[in-house]
């Protein structure tokens, strides 16, 4: 399905600037207009590219491997169909562990410079992701519980077929609140990072990319665009599967898409609510809402153990 | 009396009740991950918000007359007068306006954690047997108690443990709704007044801590000699 991976490519800027908007106007601003991160992009690609004499092939290589792993993990989240484009190259383990490698990369580039501030960016990212990662699988496995499957197609179809109406509230209310909270965090939104700081007591992902430049850096912002999508996707698809396809029927794909759209946009808004509302957390604090967040995921698992079981 | 059969979806009332009982546990859950009284308050307004509804939906799927009664009284003393009150306290006794705890939080998130799931095997054998419109709310209702009676052990200050207990109360209250489907009325109004007057006795409680010590942390209490 090319048309999956070519609305991904394209939708995800918007999502960035759709945030910011909201944002600039609970802050009584006008804001850039929504489409900035687009000539954002188009600006940083044809840039020049600076690269520090300190670094090693791996400074290179990483916004292709960061780029490459997230667009391949967006791949495998049910979008406007309930059967994914790359269906048959794993389940959610397989998205999970494409979004690390990507991670994994962009720490050891951070590092790689030999700049204080990516190195500091680099060990804060590894505290935050490693509470975070946890969270995420448990929360997941909750919800693939349910549905008798890891494979993330299966999940969403199964919950789809039954009308939207999830079987099991109380589990999935708490793997959704987790999987809330760790979309905060694996996306360095406000309570645990700021993605407009560059004040270098608190940046964590700003940190780790603060050497990159030119096209190189016009990956990773897209990256993060793709993987702020795959994970709003990811929480409306698999927790309110309404409206999507269960059979690639043309005129029902267009109405997913839209029905898609419409529930990304909405939790993008209540994303840039959020971020108005709520203080960055001090570094040391950010352990209790992730702690809270594995708490909650690992509930939601024994929920269904003990009711199910 | 209508069936749970209402709107066309079988098990639609059992679901929309577990939904808010876990709304309750969620608060719950929020209140111990809380570090600023005045946000204890106004979440503990918001859990009583999330029992009124279970309240309603419970009287609505079961035809029950007197716990509508019951979810305005919550509405009225658990969400405006009580908040209103430990407002006025923490304003009052103008101190640190910080939690104290005895347990720091992640590991008090984990004990709750051990605790619900205590709660959920120790009520699984009764749940088998029990009303199919609240199966789950049971468990989750000895879940918030055990969960308010750990907020009073864990933190110090007069005014969360009054938010612990008031939570313990709301634990009870579920469990009576869902177990029973309500308390007759006479026993739910003498609940609502000893509750009432359980947050203005902590009220005065409070300011007598801030005269005798300048604080309002119990543990003080214990350096009283006669």
């Amino acid at each position: 399905m090319t048309a999956q991976a070519a609305l991904i490519l394209l939708v995800s800027p918007f999502i960035v600037g759709l945030i910011r908007k909201v944002k600039a106007r609970l802050q009584s601003r006008r804001g850039a207009s929504l489409f900035q991160p687009y000539a954002d992009l188009l600006k940083l690609l044809r840039k020049e590219t600076v690269i520090s004499s300190n670094a090693s092939w791996l400074f290179t290589a990483t916004p292709y491997v960061l780029f490459a792993s997230t667009f391949a993990a967006s791949l495998l989240v049910p979008l406007f169909l309930s059967r994914v484009p790359l269906n048959f190259a794993g389940d959610v383990i397989t998205v999970v562990s494409l979004l690390t490698l990507g991670t994994f990369f962009l720490m050891l580039a951070g590092l790689d410079t030999g700049s204080a501030f990516g190195g500091m960016g680099s060990s804060r990212e590894a505290i935050v992701f490693s509470l975070t990662e946890p969270a995420t699988i448990l929360a997941i496995f909750a919800v693939g519980l349910t549905a008798g499957s890891t494979n993330l197609s299966t999940i969403v179809h199964d919950t789809a077929v039954t009308q939207g109406f999830v079987r099991d509230p109380p589990p999935h209310l708490m793997a959704l609140a987790a999987l809330f909270i760790v979309t905060l965090a694996e996306t360095g939104r406000v309570p645990v990072d700021n993605p407009a700081t560059h004040l270098e007591l608190t940046m964590i992902h700003e940190a780790m990319i603060l050497e990159y430049s030119g096209r190189y850096l016009a990956l990773i912002e897209w990256a993060s665009a793709i993987k702020l999508l795959l994970f709003l996707t990811l929480l409306s698809n698999v927790f309110a599967p309404w409206g999507i396809a269960t059979e690639a029927d043309p005129a029902r794909m267009a109405l997913a898409t839209g029905a898609w759209a419409l529930k990304v946009s909405a939790l993008a808004a209540v994303i840039g609510v959020v971020e108005s509302m709520f203080a960055k957390l001090r570094l040391f604090r950010v352990t209790d809402l992730l702690g809270a967040a594995f708490i909650l995921s690992l509930l939601a698992l024994v929920f269904f153990y003990i009711l199910r079981g | 009396m209508p069936s749970s059969s209402v709107l066309g979806h079988p098990d639609l009332g059992s679901q929309l009740i577990n939904l808010c009982s876990m709304l309750l546990l969620l608060t719950a859950f929020a209140i111990v991950a809380q570090r600023r009284l005045s946000a204890c308050v106004d979440l503990f307004a918001l859990q009583s918000v999330f029992l009124a509804v279970t309240a309603v939906l419970v009287a609505w799927f079961t035809g029950s007359l007197h716990i509508y009664v019951a979810a305005l009284l919550t509405v009225v003393i658990k969400t405006v007068a009580i908040p209103i009150i430990l407002k006025k306290v923490i304003e009052r006794v103008n101190v640190k306006r910080e939690v104290e705890f005895v347990v720091n939080i992640p590991p008090s998130l984990l004990i709750c954690g051990a605790l619900v799931i205590l709660a959920f095997s120790v009520t699984e054998p009764i749940s088998k047997l029990g009303f199919l419109l609240t199966r789950d709310s049971l468990a989750i209702a000895l879940a918030i108690v055990l969960i308010g009676f750990f907020t009073m052990i864990a933190r110090k200050k007069a005014v969360t443990q009054i938010v612990g207990f008031l939570m313990m109360e709301n634990g009870l209250f579920l469990g009576a709704t869902a177990s029973a489907y309500g308390m007759p009325l006479i026993v739910e109004l003498g609940v609502f007044f000893d509750v009432l007057v359980a947050g203005l006795i902590v009220g005065v409680y409070a300011h007598r801590l801030q005269d005798t010590f300048d604080s309002v942390d119990t543990t003080k209490l214990t350096g009283l000699k006669e």
